[in-house]
């Protein structure tokens, strides 16, 4: 084995000796979480039925503009290209 | 002359895809005014799954904006399979492409955060590895082992703030500005026993990571990385935190 | 048969339900959202039973089932071996286009032999007899020759499946067609496996009145009502609250669903 290869085994297998508490780090760590909810279901949208008689709003006219925590996200790039 | 159950599911798809009207006729009203309940509960139940797929882009975008971003997608790509976990893989390129998103350039990063999250919050329990199961092998075998990435591990890099554009999102974050000019992120996102999660990488972790994808060895992964790269560590976080697959 | 009635299991429920433990006749999760994830759900097979309800196998595609899916659905019902399976009277797929709604049916003898030949296949594939939802109606199709319930009676006669009777769909579609909810009185008693209850939200469609099967509220004075005249003329059944819509807190859920027990013994008890 060459001088690299000695160090990166005995790298490698020093991580794996490492106390138990230093390996259960990763479960310590700063995690940024998320849960899923399924999305799957048998009922019908309470809103299907509201405004049957008007158009079903598929214009892609843009008329909104974001609302949301994009206004707090500020400074660099704010357009592509 | 009925038509043809084969015909009237054509023409039902057809209305419900925004397509032609079908000629059919409900036995109490005009037809049109009841498939349209139909439509609007597609296009609303599409819609929420999405939102729930995509949490994050619609905090940042809004209710309203991101209901006309997915009814537009929704529009050119329904789902070709019932489970709604998997719908919307082609979201991230779509907000990409979308004028509407012009104004705000990290939208995609954003989008492919949440989906590789959806992904790895479903992804199977099993095949990661832990630093046991390699206990019993000689260390000077170990620079050659493929390791590859768990399921659902997957690398999110980005030139955008990510992870605090993510934590400004959280439902009750403070108000405070994110920079986004702060420089971008290396996120790391797999599943946990009772969630998904993604945590941060140096430049050297990262690539390190992603030689492992691609399937080199430790040795040559750790090739890939900067001259400050931690090996040893790295290594350990990375059996922590269960992001490895057992080796085959 | 006992007045057992359960609940729905919903994601925002799952931590306390796993907690607490609390009593319930059984515990009812939707195939689709268990396909891969669900080691917490078979966690509760110890304490609980299972009914799994199947919202996607659109069982009325005149082309047939998706053989992917439902390979995905036998896998986990091998892994839950639940008490009950079901799915719908009504199709949500065609072409490789997925509509996310359980859409009515013509019925006709076309579309009998077409849900007869799908439920047939479900059942080999599975290796069991499922059961078949009575859905929520919108519209109708003038040329249908067979009632629901006609229709119903002859697929359980043709398949050998057992039928979920859900007493709030009769109440939805009998309002929304204009039709007699006491016609679902003459289905095949002896089949029917389940029954479901469910609240609707009730809307305004250009001056009509239309119900809307939201799930999303205590199930209605009416409902109720109706529920009670089918425990009379079909006995008890395992009985499950839907909440689906601004689900309530679990101990709501659980109370609905104590109500039902209690609705379905008082009158199996008048009736013995």
């Amino acid at each position: 084995m060459t001088t690299t290869r000695i160090a990166i085994a005995s790298a490698l297998a020093a991580a794996l000796v490492l106390p138990a508490a230093t390996q259960a780090q990763g479960n310590m760590e700063r995690c940024y979480g998320v849960a899923k909810a399924g999305k799957n279901d048998c009922q019908t949208a309470k809103s299907s039925c509201a405004g049957t008689s008007k158009s079903d709003s598929q214009t892609d006219a843009w008329i909104s503009v974001p609302k949301g925590v994009c206004d707090k996200l500020v400074g660099g790039k704010t357009t592509a290209g | 002359m009925p038509l043809a159950l084969r015909d009237l599911q054509k023409a039902f798809a057809a209305h419900l895809s925004g397509e032609d009207q079908p000629a059919l006729v409900a036995e109490i009203l005009p037809a049109a005014q009841r498939l349209r309940i139909h439509r609007h509960h597609m296009l609303d139940s599409l819609g929420s799954a999405l939102a729930a797929t995509f949490p994050t882009v619609q905090a940042v975008v809004g209710a309203d904006f991101f209901r006309r971003l997915a009814r537009a997608f929704i529009g050119q790509s329904l789902p070709s399979q019932p489970v709604l976990a998997e719908y919307g893989a082609g979201f991230p390129a779509f907000v990409a492409g979308h004028h509407a998103a012009r104004d705000l350039p990290y939208l995609a990063d954003v989008a492919r955060l949440d989906w590789a999250l959806n992904l790895a919050f479903h992804a199977p329990a099993d095949g990661r590895l832990a630093a046991a199961d390699l206990a019993a092998l000689p260390a000077d075998e170990l620079p050659s082992l493929r390791l590859g990435l768990a399921p659902g591990t997957v690398l999110v890099a980005s030139p955008y703030p990510l992870d605090r554009i993510w934590a400004a999102s959280q439902p009750g974050a403070a108000a405070d500005p994110v920079d986004l000019a702060a420089g971008g992120v290396r996120l790391l996102v797999l599943r946990r026993p009772d969630d998904a999660a993604f945590v941060a990488l140096s430049a050297g972790e990262a690539a390190f990571i992603a030689g492992l994808g691609e399937g080199l060895s430790l040795e040559e992964a750790a090739g890939r990385a900067d001259t400050g790269f931690d090996l040893s560590a790295c290594f350990a976080r990375l059996l922590g935190l269960g992001a490895l697959a057992a080796a085959q | 048969m006992d007045p057992v009635a359960g609940i729905g299991l919903r994601a925002p429920h799952l931590a306390e339900i796993a907690r607490e433990r609390p009593a319930t006749g059984f515990l009812e999760i939707h195939a689709e959202n268990h396909l891969e994830r669900s080691e917490a759900v078979e966690a509760l097979r110890v304490d609980y039973a299972f009914s799994v309800h199947a919202v996607g196998l659109s069982l009325g595609s005149v082309d047939g089932l998706d053989e992917a899916h439902l390979a995905r659905v036998a896998a986990l019902v091998k892994r839950l071996e639940p008490a009950l399976v079901s799915d719908h009277l009504s199709w949500s797929t065609f072409g490789s286009r997925y509509f996310n709604d359980l859409l009515p049916l013509p019925y006709t003898e076309e579309a009998l032999a077409v849900v007869v030949r799908n439920v047939q296949r479900l059942q080999e594939a599975l290796g069991r007899q499922v059961s078949i939802e009575n859905p929520s109606c919108y519209l109708g199709f003038a040329q249908s020759t067979l009632s629901e319930p006609e229709f119903l009676a002859e697929l359980v006669r043709q398949s050998g499946c057992g039928l979920l009777l859900d007493v709030n769909n009769i109440a939805v579609t009998a309002h929304n067609l204009r039709l007699d909810a006491r016609d679902w009185l003459d289905l095949p008693g002896q089949s029917i496996t389940q029954y479901h209850l469910a609240g609707h939200a009730v809307n305004d469609a250009d001056g009509e009145t239309i119900l809307i099967d939201d799930h999303g509220s205590r199930v209605s004075d009416g409902v109720w009502a109706l529920f009670a005249d089918v425990v009379d003329r079909f006995g008890c059944r395992p009985t499950l609250v839907e909440w689906d819509t601004d689900l309530p807190a679990l101990s709501v859920l659980l109370e609905e669903a104590a109500r039902a027990a209690s609705v379905g013994g008082r009158r199996a008890a008048r009736a013995a």
